[in-house]
């Protein structure tokens, strides 16, 4: 566990001494929150809309975005290690290859919750407030750890296969794809065509879901469960991702 | 298989192979080797002969297509954990990330190879001191010249005291003066039991660092042994000329009288002198005979670039 902690701090440390690679990645979030609440304000007076407020509805997609770009950050690192040699160093340790995953992993999830804490005070401010018992706000924090982890399989599996920067191409256009095609903007039942249809089965519409539990009125602990199971789900597969990607730099 | 097991270095028949059908290069092709215990063996060849490869899979850090190989007694791929905690590795690009300092780069390296917590600081501190880097250690390496860059790399490579260190291209692009300071690094590592495979591509590194040296082209190992016998096998020296261009082609005949052509830099003749120094007074004489001015001349006693260039039929990039 020390040589992932130790990955791990030197990932985060370089945060401070490289901030414009993590800022970025940090304030992209912040300005959707910001932007889409105020220019789609008018969204909650469409009838059956789940909540009286706007910032509700995008709060929880800004968190999992930004979430998501935290994991991708340590795939975009990954990227630098592999070109520079870095990595080179760590694969050589005697270090189980399970440890050599975990630090990026541990580094993910230090920055998402920066992120998620950062996006989330800032929905507050613009007049965010929790359905409920407030005890939604945790599973705001649940979805967006949980697309940490899948995004950081999915960066550094990408960045393991092909060890430059056609990787982080990859990994943000399919970020963006995967996100935009849930029902992040509007509900599903006012969508249309394709665009429903892919929404309604893309698995990150249940991980939005999840987040959103505790700020609109609608989703249950049905929706939890599941939502839940495809986090775990495809945590496990974008592991399994990363760790046949680690190991294909041997050949 | 008794001296084998006992060897600190050993590939058999090993093979590494990229792309494939009409693509497929063969970067090693065939390598047998064996360092023993104590011993500084050189894998001296130019650039793309197949040197880094060679160590890249000795290191574990790439799979071979075909053969085998251990190190410090472990299959490379079956044991490659007990190869990785047996080895010391400095790399041909010194890769190290430029925003941590020296000790910060350390101290990782040591929680890597599991050296206690309380111990990390003070090793740090040994290794800083032993490539004196100690009044550099809390600045950021991306702040180190590259001499200084190559002395860490050292460092960390030591961080575990290993018994077996690779050593790839430890000095290129080094200036003459760091060099030497590795180069006196290495033989005290050396004199204090460590066995060392160092590849280079320069003669001058091999011939001063080597106990023997392996000389590697297009994958394949052409010469191998102490590098003072290669050199004598050589046999005859050198002699050198430089002419005008016009007289070129006349001096080339001339000097196929006194020898086999050797491969030399452009601009410049080789003749190996088969009765030796003594016929220097009458190549002179033949060349003046012939009204050819020789503009050049020098007499080289044979050198591991002969050696190269004997078994290869080119010499060394660089190398004239």
């Amino acid at each position: 566990m020390s040589a992932a902690l130790g990955i791990a701090t030197r990932s985060l440390r370089n945060i401070r001494r490289l901030p414009s690679a993590f800022i970025p990645a940090l304030l992209m979030p912040v300005f959707q929150v910001v932007s889409f609440s105020g220019t789609y304000s008018g969204v909650t007076q469409m009838p059956g809309f789940p909540t009286d407020r706007s910032v509700n509805w995008y709060l929880p997609m800004a968190v999992t975005m930004g979430a998501s770009f935290a994991g991708l950050g340590t795939g975009f690192s990954m990227i630098r290690d592999l070109q520079t040699g870095f990595y080179d160093r760590l694969r050589m340790a005697p270090t189980s290859r399970r440890q050599l995953l975990l630090g990026p992993y541990i580094a993910a999830w230090v920055r998402a919750c920066i992120a998620v804490v950062l996006v989330t005070l800032v929905g507050f401010a613009l007049g965010a407030r929790p359905v409920g018992n407030g005890l939604g706000t945790f599973s705001l924090f649940i979805a967006g750890l949980g697309m940490a982890t899948i995004g950081t399989g999915w960066g550094l599996g990408l960045a393991y296969r092909f060890r430059d920067m056609r990787a982080a191409a990859i990994m943000q256009l399919t970020l963006f794809l995967g996100l935009f095609l849930t029902d992040a903007q509007t509900p599903i039942e006012v969508m249309d065509g394709w665009l429903e249809f892919v929404a309604r089965w893309n698995p990150l519409t249940r991980v939005l879901h999840v987040a959103r539990i505790g700020f609109v009125d609608g989703i249950g602990g049905a929706d939890l469960l599941i939502g839940i199971v495809v986090i775990v789900l495809a945590s496990v597969g974008a592991w399994a991702f990363a760790f046949t990607g680690l190991g294909r730099l041997d050949d | 298989m008794s001296s084998t097991t006992q060897s600190p270095i050993v590939a058999r028949d090993l093979v590494r192979t990229f792309g494939s059908g009409d693509d497929e290069v063969r970067a090693v092709d065939g390598v047998n080797l064996e360092v023993a215990a104590g011993e500084v063996f050189g894998f001296l060849g130019p650039n793309g002969a197949g040197k880094s490869t060679t160590v890249r899979i000795l290191t574990t850090l790439l799979k071979a297509s075909g053969g085998s190989a251990s190190v410090a007694g472990f299959d490379i791929t079956t044991e490659a954990d007990a190869v990785r905690r047996s080895i010391g590795v400095a790399l041909q690009d010194a890769a190290i990330d430029p925003l941590m300092t020296g000790t910060e780069l350390l101290r990782l390296q040591a929680v890597l190879y599991g050296i206690p917590r309380q111990s990390q600081s003070e090793r740090a501190g040994e290794l800083l001191e032993r490539v004196g880097l100690s009044a550099a250690g809390d600045r950021r390496v991306g702040t180190y010249s590259g001499g200084m860059r190559r002395r860490l790399d050292l460092a960390l490579a030591l961080i575990h005291e290993p018994t077996v260190l690779f050593l790839d291209e430890p000095t290129t692009g080094l200036d003459p003066m760091s060099r030497m300071s590795l180069w006196e690094e290495i033989r005290r590592l050396n004199n204090d039991g460590t066995t060392v495979l160092l590849t280079t591509q320069y003669l001058e590194e091999a011939d001063q660092l080597a106990d023997r040296v392996a000389i590697i082209d297009n994958g394949k190992i052409v010469r191998e042994g102490r590098p003072e016998a290669l050199k004598t096998d050589v046999g005859a020296p050198t002699l050198l000329i430089s002419v005008s261009d016009d007289h070129t082609a006349a001096a080339r005949e001339v000097l196929a009288e006194f020898g086999d052509a050797r491969p030399t830099a452009e601009g410049t003749l080789g003749v190996g002198l088969t009765q030796g120094a003594g016929d220097v007074s009458n190549v002179v004489r033949a060349l003046d005979a012939k009204g050819i001015a020789v503009d050049h001349l020098e007499l080289r006693a044979p050198s591991l670039d002969d050696v190269f260039a004997e078994a290869t039929g080119h010499r060394l990039e660089g190398a004239s």
